[in-house]
Order: structure tokens, then sequence, then C-alpha cells
């Protein structure tokens, strides 16, 4: 009896010491990496591709705890979202206000959710995500795209879900006319200003030299 | 043992927080002729920008013996917030070490593996050549065969025609003409230096880009190519696009 009690402590003890001894390595591991800015074993997967090489710097887009919000992505995507065409203003009207039930699009992460296998343009959703809204073009609604690939929308290289002043339909009926070789080919000219005729003599160089 | 762990662990982060880079020492009278020279036949000396432009802090009157792109910054504004945006420059902003072509996913040249991707790799900073630049430059890190094929293209031979330019034209068409290409801001032409911005999706360099001298036609066929953009476009495209022949089917009906 006695025995058998000192045994069932012995176990608790041992029980103790292992916990302590898990939790004091993780603590080491995590200052360790902090530490050592050696903050890539926080991550939880894989990165995507533009985002790889800064995924070291967590607080580039976590603000401690806090969830992404978009707020974060455009302090870098401002340009490539200059002309969204699934933007706000789109769904402001009420014809397609309803159409954010099915899919939260203006949320960046509902599609762009990072530390996850990506599709593509850093999107994780499977590609046919176009048919949680447009699934009517490909079965009957547009004689044109009838019977198309549900996945095939933008991995084909049609369509494009946020700019699509390059590839619209008007554009590409405006400019598909012209010839292989423009008549002019020139590209934007540069402006230099330059306010002297002689080079000024340089202003330092003792300082260089250490004197 | 655990204190000697903690005690090992302390002893090495200082090891690594203290290892920032020093200033350079002071160089020798002879490179700072080389130095001058370069900077004489610059641009910037016309321009009236001088040593004390980039070396003395604006407000402390401290001598900067390496000035960062903030010192750049202070006249090349867009240059340097495009620059900061693309792969080459963000981990820059986020506040990193920056970019080294050891880290790239891409080819690069073994032997640049360790360079830093800060505005001097690109632009000597006292010649402040752009036609280096545009190419040079480049090709000093890059190793993919896209690259590698630039010099024997149509592209880059019409570059090679040229000879030896103080600056790209416009007629010149670099490795910078197509991936850090002229566009206006503000109705002023700069250079966007965010390197990722018309990568993808392609057909935004061809409006961006090649439709500066190429037609839509011929630069989707060619530009949604893979094998084509591998060769550097080195022959006419031959791809068939199911979009535009739906567009010319759009238009009959019109």
């Amino acid at each position: 009896m006695a025995s058998n009690l000192a045994r069932r402590l012995e176990n608790i003890f041992q029980l103790k010491t292992a916990v302590i001894a898990t939790i004091v390595l993780l603590l080491v591991w995590f200052a360790g990496a902090f530490a050592l800015d050696k903050r890539t074993v926080f991550l939880p997967g894989e990165t995507s591709v533009g985002h790889v090489l800064v995924e070291a710097s967590c607080n580039s887009c976590h603000e401690n705890f806090k969830p992404v919000t978009n707020d974060t992505c455009r302090r870098c995507h401002e340009a490539e979202m200059a002309a969204d065409t699934h933007g706000e203003k789109k769904f402001r009207d009420p014809r397609w206000a309803e159409l954010l039930t099915k899919l939260d699009i203006l949320r960046c992460t509902a599609c762009h959710e990072e530390h996850v296998h990506m599709f593509g343009r850093g999107v994780h959703l499977k590609p046919d995500l176009c048919m949680n809204c447009h699934q009517g073009i490909i079965e009957g609604e547009m004689q044109s795209h009838n019977g198309f690939a549900p996945d095939g929308c933008w991995t084909a290289g049609c369509h494009n879900f946020h700019d699509h002043r390059s590839i619209s339909t008007g554009f590409l009926m405006d400019n598909i006319e012209l010839p292989p070789m423009l008549p002019q080919q020139i590209l934007p000219e540069r402006v230099v200003n330059l306010k002297l005729e002689q080079p000024p003599d340089p202003d330092l160089a003792r300082e260089f030299l250490g004197g | 043992m655990k204190k000697a762990i903690v005690f090992l662990l302390v002893i090495v982060a200082f090891f690594f927080l203290s290892g920032a880079p020093g200033l350079a020492d002071n160089i020798s009278p002879a490179r700072l002729d080389e130095i001058n020279k370069l900077w004489r036949g610059s641009a910037h000396a016309l321009a009236d920008v001088n040593c004390s432009s980039c070396h003395l802090d604006g407000e402390t009157k401290a001598l900067v013996k390496q000035p960062t792109q903030e010192s750049c910054r202070s006249c090349h504004e867009v240059a340097v917030e495009t620059f900061l945006l693309g792969k080459h420059g963000i981990r820059i902003a986020e506040g990193l070490s920056p970019l080294q072509p050891k880290m790239a996913h891409l080819p690069m040249k073994k032997s640049a593996g360790n360079k830093q991707m800060t505005c001097n790799s690109c632009h000597e900073v006292h010649g402040v050549n752009t036609f280096t630049a545009a190419v040079d430059s480049c090709l000093s890190c890059h190793n993919d065969q896209h690259s590698l094929n630039y010099a024997e293209s149509k592209h880059g031979q019409l570059f090679a025609q040229e000879g030896i330019l103080k600056r790209p034209s416009a007629k010149s068409v670099t490795c910078a003409a197509c991936h850090l290409p002229r566009m206006e801001f503000e109705e002023i032409v700069h250079v966007n230096h965010n390197n990722t911005y018309n990568l993808l999706p392609r057909d935004r360099m061809v409006k961006d880009v090649c439709m500066n001298c190429h037609g839509l036609e011929y630069s989707f066929r060619s530009i949604f190519d893979d094998e084509l953009v591998e060769a550097n476009f080195a022959k006419a495209p031959t791809m068939e696009l199911q979009t535009l022949e739906m567009i010319r089917i759009l238009q009959g009906k019109k």
C-alpha cells in the first residue's frame, strides 16, 4: 500500500519534471529565436513567392496578434490596386452588394491568405473561385463562353480580377488591328535638368582622407 | 545547465546584434582623385549636386561616409519609393538586411551571391551612369536564360548598335526599358523602380511597355509564350490566343 503510493508520487513527480523541462526548453527556443533574429521558426507554413523575402519580418503584416487588415496589404500594394474592378466602389451599388455574401472579396485575405498552399499569384482559393458569382457565364448566359472550364478565367490569361485595364474587351477591340511594329517606336522621353555648363569644384575632400 | 544555456544564448545574441556594419575607413588620395573624376563626368556634377549634397547630413552637417537610399530620396523620390516596393528593395523597406542574390529563387551568378541590393548596387554612385545600370548591372547578378539571351536578341542588338551613351535613349530597349519602365507619375516621366510591378499579370507589361513599339496582337502573342520569353523574343510570335480569336468574332458582329 505504502509502496504503491510512493510509486504514484514518483510518477507524478516525473511527469511534473518532464512538463517543466518541456516548457523551459520551448521558452529558451523562442527566446533564442527572437534574440538571434531567427523569427522564421515561428512561420506556420510556406510563404508565398513575393512575400518570402520579408517572411522574417512578422510585423510587416502582423500587428501584435491582431488579424491582418486591408490597410496592411495597401502599405505595399497600392499601385496594383489603383484601378480595382472588384473594389469597394463596385459593391456600393445595390445590384452587386449582395454578391459579397457569397465571397467577402472586399477583404484581401478572403482570397489571399498567407502561409498556406497557393494556386498562383498569391491566391489560396482554388482557381475556379470566379464561379462563386460568375457560374452562369459558362452555363449558357454568354454564348461565346458556354462550356468553358470553370478554372480557366484567370489561369488562361484572359481576365484579371483587380486590374483589367490592359486586357479588357474594350482595350483589346480598340487595339487589335495595330501592326506588329508601330509606325513610331519610342519610349517615354525623360527630361534631365542640368544647371551648369561645366562641373564645379568638389566641395569636400579632406573629410574623406581623415583630415 | 539551464543557466549555462541562457548565458550562452545571451552571449551569441550580443555577438550578432553588435555585428552592425561599421563606417568605411578613410580613403586614399588616389581613390579620391578617381572618385572626383567620375563625379565630374556625371549628370550630378552638372546639376550642381556636389559632395556635400550626399555626404553631409542636412541638419547636423555631420559627415556621412556611406549615404543610403534616404540621401537619394531627397531628389529621386519616385525612384526610391518604387524601388522599396519591388523585390529588390522590399527587405530594406521592412527593416531587414538588403536583398542578396543568394536569397533569390531565380538563377543568379554564384560569384554575385553576397552582393547587397541597394541604390549603389546598380548605379555606380559617383559616375551615376544609367547606361551601365540599364543592362550590365542586371547581368552582374541575373543568370537565367531570358537574361542570358538578351545580348543576342533583337532588342539587345538594337541597344548595342547605339554604342556607348551617357544615358539610355528613348530608343534603347534595355533590361530596364521593360522591367524598370519609364512611366508618368503626376505627368512627369520617372523610372518605375518597382521591378515586380509589371511582371504579373503579363498583360500589364504589354500595355505599359511593349505597346510603345509593338502592336497589341504581336505583344500578347509574344509575352504569353513561355518559350519565346525564355528566348528573349528571338523570333516573331507563333502562338495563337483564343482571346484574340474571340475578339475578332466579336468585331465581326458589330
